[in-house]
This record gives structure tokens, sequence and C-alpha cells, in this order.
């Protein structure tokens, strides 16, 4: 078949991403948004624009309902779902189906199947692939968890059968945290996902975070695209990614991409898959779990698409279209060194509080091996609603350090301001000596900023104050959408400040 | 030259150049004549600033105390930092506290946010209850 429209059930970033696709395939691209997004960039590039709901995400991002009428109203056929929200609902990939509707992703059936870490977990044990030590018990009071929780043995990981995104997980190293433990893990998880369900595991310390990119069509072709590295996480949220990942020697790597593959064969796997492992110890010797699957896009695809030279979003779009892979496994390579820096509108200094606000001055940067995949430009509002996630910078580079002085270099080119941001601590994470010796776990961050104490009370250099001295005198006030006061650039206007040139100040 | 900038004479004896390029960009020139190009906007109640990746704002001398100093606040009153939705109130009104108990668990984005004693003490008054949403600078409950 013939995919000709496509709505786009998500917002941001990741919207931006799929509407770009469309545009190079000749097909029509609908952003689907909700009231807060409907002078969203999204809603600005897409071909057309359908109104799904106020701006609470269950009314809106999350209503089965509202997308499948959107789709309807639009005249789509087919829905991307981008990641988060609907993406692993195998509810509404169901009632995509059953609206005559090609859903861009796995069947409802796979969703249904992965998306339960339980059965996902007891399917990857009988591939053959190792699993990390835990359970579900089916008696899920707080005394029956905190028993398996014993029996499991401390440390262990307490978080949410349903769900992801780190949501509701706690780790727990003495058995008096357990009852805090539980009842946290507990509320976090009802509140998130509707579902109190707690799945108890081994933690195991200081795991490193590596994933296997899959990629499966209906003719039985099963790839993979090689790993990305997540290892460097706040509170269980990745903050940068890599691929290759500095753990996997050659052997480990393809120890990992064969058990990736084989869960996605016995999976019955469809489209554009993540494979999550964790890795403890080094070299070939190295073990790895599986920890779950994403049946989805992952935020950090473009990490692969920068090594391999694929484009996934594409090759979604042909693959749920019916198409074969446009990719044999032999002619897919990995070549140079990527890093991903998620840009979020939050403050580094107090608890990674999301910020909202407008955005009064906006510039990516430009610089050569450089990507930047936004979902926001000048003058957009952030909103206290959604994902604080702003934009993605990713950088390329022959070798990892030039990938990693290309993206910091990139980083303080990137002028944000309105809200405050995370680009100076991604800076300090990748200028850090231990990531650039690839020294790195999913504990990295909490022990740099354990180690780095409360933040200080910032001292603004001198050359700050000068600025913002001279923007009060010379700069536009209120300053929205690139406005700026007419003969300021090339204009004959006479400037007090360039008749300042040289004087001390 | 405005009366804010006076910090800069004093602080900074060595010569520093600020010269506008248009479209809100300045090109810094430091005494060693190290070159950087910042950006600037007006903002309410200040001027937002990026420099080399790093972004400051610049409350207006004679403005209201940043939004930050209230969540920062380790005095009396505790306020929430964020738009948010009280999830538990930990303590009841004369309860003694110890730095770093957890008082108050609010919730945003789906993330629990512990509001935690900044210092041992006793509760003066509860100012919020579960269910409540609260936004920035609401105060809490104040400490004596």
């Amino acid at each position: 078949m013939t995919i000709r429209r496509i709505l786009i059930a998500n917002r941001g970033e990741i919207a931006v991403r799929v509407i770009r696709a469309c545009r190079e395939m000749g097909i029509t691209s609908v952003a689907a948004c909700s009231d807060a997004d409907l002078h969203a960039l999204p809603a600005t590039l897409a071909d057309r624009t359908v109104r799904i709901g106020p701006p609470p995400a269950a009314e809106s991002y999350l209503s089965i309902g509202a997308i499948i009428d959107a789709a309807r109203q639009s005249g789509a056929d087919a829905i991307h779902p981008g990641y988060g929200f609907l993406s692993e609902d195998a509810a509404f990939a169901a009632a995509c189906v059953d609206a005559g509707i090609v859903f861009i992703g796995p069947p409802a059936a796979v969703i249904e199947r992965m998306g339960s870490k339980v059965a996902a977990r007891r399917l990857a044990a009988e591939a053959g692939v190792p699993v990390v030590p835990g359970q579900a018990p089916e008696d899920q009071s707080d005394v029956s968890i905190a028993g398996a929780a014993k029996a499991i043995g401390l440390p262990v990981l307490i978080k949410p059968s349903e769900g992801g995104g780190g949501i509701g997980m706690k780790a727990v190293h003495d058995h008096r945290e357990l009852p805090g433990a539980i009842a946290q893990a507990r509320r976090e998880a009802e509140a998130a996902f509707g579902d109190g369900t707690l799945y108890v595991e081994r933690l195991i310390e200081r795991p490193r975070h590596v994933e296997m990119q899959v990629f499966a069509d209906d003719l039985g072709q099963v790839v993979h695209l090689f790993e990305r590295e997540c290892s460097l996480q706040r509170r269980h949220q990745k903050v940068i990614e890599e691929s290759p990942s500095t753990a996997l020697t050659p052997g480990l790597r393809g120890r990992m991409a064969d058990a990736a593959l084989a869960v996605a064969r016995a999976a019955g796997y469809r489209n554009a898959g993540t494979v999550e492992f964790l890795v403890a110890g080094h070299g070939d010797a190295a073990e790895f779990y599986f920890l779950e699957m994403n049946t989805r896009l992952q935020v950090e695809h473009p990490v692969t698409e920068l090594v391999t030279g694929l484009d996934l979003v594409r090759a979604q779009i042909l693959v749920a279209a019916g198409a074969p892979l446009p990719w044999r496994q032999d002619a897919i390579l990995q070549r140079g060194h990527a890093i991903e820096a998620r840009v979020y509108a939050e403050d580094p200094d107090s608890h990674d509080l999301p910020q909202a606000g407008r955005l009064l001055l906006y510039r990516e940067p430009v610089h050569p091996g450089v990507r930047v995949d936004a979902g926001v430009i000048e003058g957009s509002d952030v909103t206290v609603h959604y994902d604080p996630l702003l934009a993605k910078l990713i950088g390329w580079g022959e070798t990892r350090d030039i990938a990693r002085a290309r993206t910091i270099a990139a980083l303080e080119q990137f002028a944000i301001l309105g809200v405050r941001t995370n680009v100076g601590f991604l800076i300090d994470l990748l200028a850090d000596e231990r990531f650039a010796s690839g020294e790195i776990d999913t504990g990295f961050i909490a022990r740099k900023r354990e180690a780095s104490g409360a933040p200080a009370a910032s001292v603004v250099p001198p050359e700050v104050l000068a600025v913002a001295a001279a923007s009060r005198t010379h700069g536009s006030v209120g300053a929205g959408t690139g406005n700026r006061r007419p003969g300021t650039v090339g204009g004959g206007e006479p400037d007090p400040w360039t008749t300042l040139r040289g004087t001390r100040v | 030259m405005s009366s804010e900038a006076e910090p800069l004479t004093s602080e900074s004896p060595e010569a520093l150049v600020v010269r506008p390029l248009g479209d809100r960009r300045y090109l810094v020139t430091l005494a060693d004549g190290t070159q950087r190009v910042a950006l600037a906007a007006r903002g309410a109640g200040g001027t937002w600033v990026f420099l080399r990746g790093r972004t400051f704002f610049i409350p207006d001398a004679g403005a209201s105390p940043a939004r930050s100093a209230a969540a920062r606040d380790d005095g009396a009153a505790l306020a929430a930092p964020m738009p948010a939705t009280v999830v538990a109130v930990n303590v009841e009104p004369g309860a003694s506290v110890s730095h770093g108990d957890v008082l108050v668990v609010l919730e945003a984005m789906k993330m629990e946010l512990p509001i935690k004693a900044p210092r041992d003490g006793r509760i003066r008054r509860i100012l919020c209850r579960a269910g409540e949403l609260v936004q920035p600078g609401s105060p809490l409950l104040e400490l004596d």
C-alpha cells in the first residue's frame, strides 16, 4: 500500500523530525496539536494542523479517541506516534487498525507482549538472553513486595511494572528504606500509569546502560544498527547518549547484537525497536543483561543515524507501508562517533526543576558535523504541561574525542535566553576528564554532583555585566520574536555604543 | 551610561570593550585582546545574557528578588519552586523537625519533589494541603 498522509500524534522536536521526513517523501503531514501547541513549531511546519483537545496530555496527546477522530477528520491514512505519549500503547495501535489507519510501529500484540516487563523478561530468557534476577509478586501488598526484595537480595530496584522513563523507580540499599520506597514507588506508578503494580529486581551496581537498535519488516528480515550508550542519566532520565559505546569490545558487541536479534525474532517484531541491556564489567568478559524492549523510535535515534548514515524515520514509514527494509545487514556499518546532548528547559542548580517561559532569543549553532533537532524557535512558549526537552544537539566526528570537542564547541554557541537551560551543565559533563576517558556508568552524574557539592552562588563575570549594561542602554526592550530596533544592523542611525569603542567601562 | 553599570568601574579596572553587532549580538573584547560574542535579551525585570554556553540573568536595579530566591529561601517560609500538586504533607503544626526531613511532597511532570527542612526547627504553620495546586513562590509552611 501507499501512505499519502500522516497524522503526527506527538509534539516538540519529534513531531518536527517526522514532518521533515514526510516532506522528503512527498507525504502530506498533519500536526495533531493540543490548545497549548496551536502556535508551536510543528503546527507551523506541517502541511495541516488539527486541534485535538485542551493542554493536559490526558485530554489530548494521550486521548485515543481524540487522536483517531483527528486522523479521520484530516483524512490521514497513517499515524506516527513519535515516542512517549501513545507510542507504546497497544490499545492505541489496535484502535488505529480498527479505524483502517496504519500505525507506524509494531503490531498491537507485540507492543502488549513487550510492554509488560514480566512477559518481556520471560520471552528474553526463553530466547537464551540473560536477564537481571527479579520478580513482580502476585501478592502486591507492601509486606509481600518487601519480602520479594529480601528474597532477591539487597540492593534492589523497585519500579512500576508498567511504564518507563525512570518514573517511580527507587533504589533500596537498606531494608529500613523499604517501606518508604514501596509507598513512594506505588504513588508515582499510580499517578503516572494508573497502575500501582510494582516490580522488584536486583540492583546492578555501577552498570552501563547500552541498547541495541533493531529493525524488522513484514517479510521476515530483522537487522540491528549497532548500539547506543545511554549511561549518562540523572534520576534515570538520559542526558547524553553516544555510539559506539566505549564499554563494548568487538566480541561483546557481536554477542549483544545477536541477543537483540534473538529477542526481536522471538517477539515477532516489526518496525523500529530498541533492546536495552545493562552491562557490568569490562572487556570481552563483561556481562550483559536484558532490561526491556522499547517498541518505538527512541529520543536518541539521531546518534544511530549519524554513525550509520541511515534514516530511521524514513525506514519506519516504508516498513509500515509493507515495503521491505531498505538495508541489508552486511551493508549497515558503524562509522565514526556520535554524541547527543539533550537540551532541557530546566535549572540544573535547583533540582533540575522544569522552567517555563518565552524563548526571548534562540540561536542554533552552525558547526561542522553538528545536527540540531529542535521543537522550538525564537518566540516559542515553553509550558509546564509537557516534558521540557527543547532540542537535541548531536555532534559527529571520526573519533570520540573529535565528536566530543565538536559537541562542546557547538553547545557553547547554542544561545537560548528567556528560560534557564541545562546547556552549561551539558558542557561540564562532556568536558569532565572521566567522561573523556570513557569511564562512565549510570551513577556518573549523581557522583559528580555530590563531589561538587551544593551549587555555589553564581559569580557573574564583569564582561557579562557589561553586556547587560550595553543591552539595557542599546537593546530593544521586551524583545520577543527576533524583533530589533531598526537601524542597529548596517543602519545609518548614530549608535552610542559604536562611538564608545575603546572607552573604559 | 546608566547607573546599573557602576560595579564595573570598581570591579574591573582593566579595559573591557563591548560593541553591539546588531541583532542582539555583542562583541566583547577583554583586556588581553580575547574576543567573544555574547547575546543579550531584555526580559521581565532584567536582562538575560549568553556567553560561551553559560546563561545569566541580571536583575534590573530595584527589581524584586528573583523567583529562585523564593525557592531557595532558607528563612521562615518554605515556598513551592514551581507549579506543582501537593501530594503529601508529612508534618503537623508544632512538630519538631530536623534538617533534611521531608516536610511536603510535591509532584509535577510525573516526578515527585520532596521539600526538605533547610534546618532544625519547629513547624509554625501549614499553608498548603494535599491535592492543592500551588504556584511558584506559594508558601507551603512556616518554620519557627
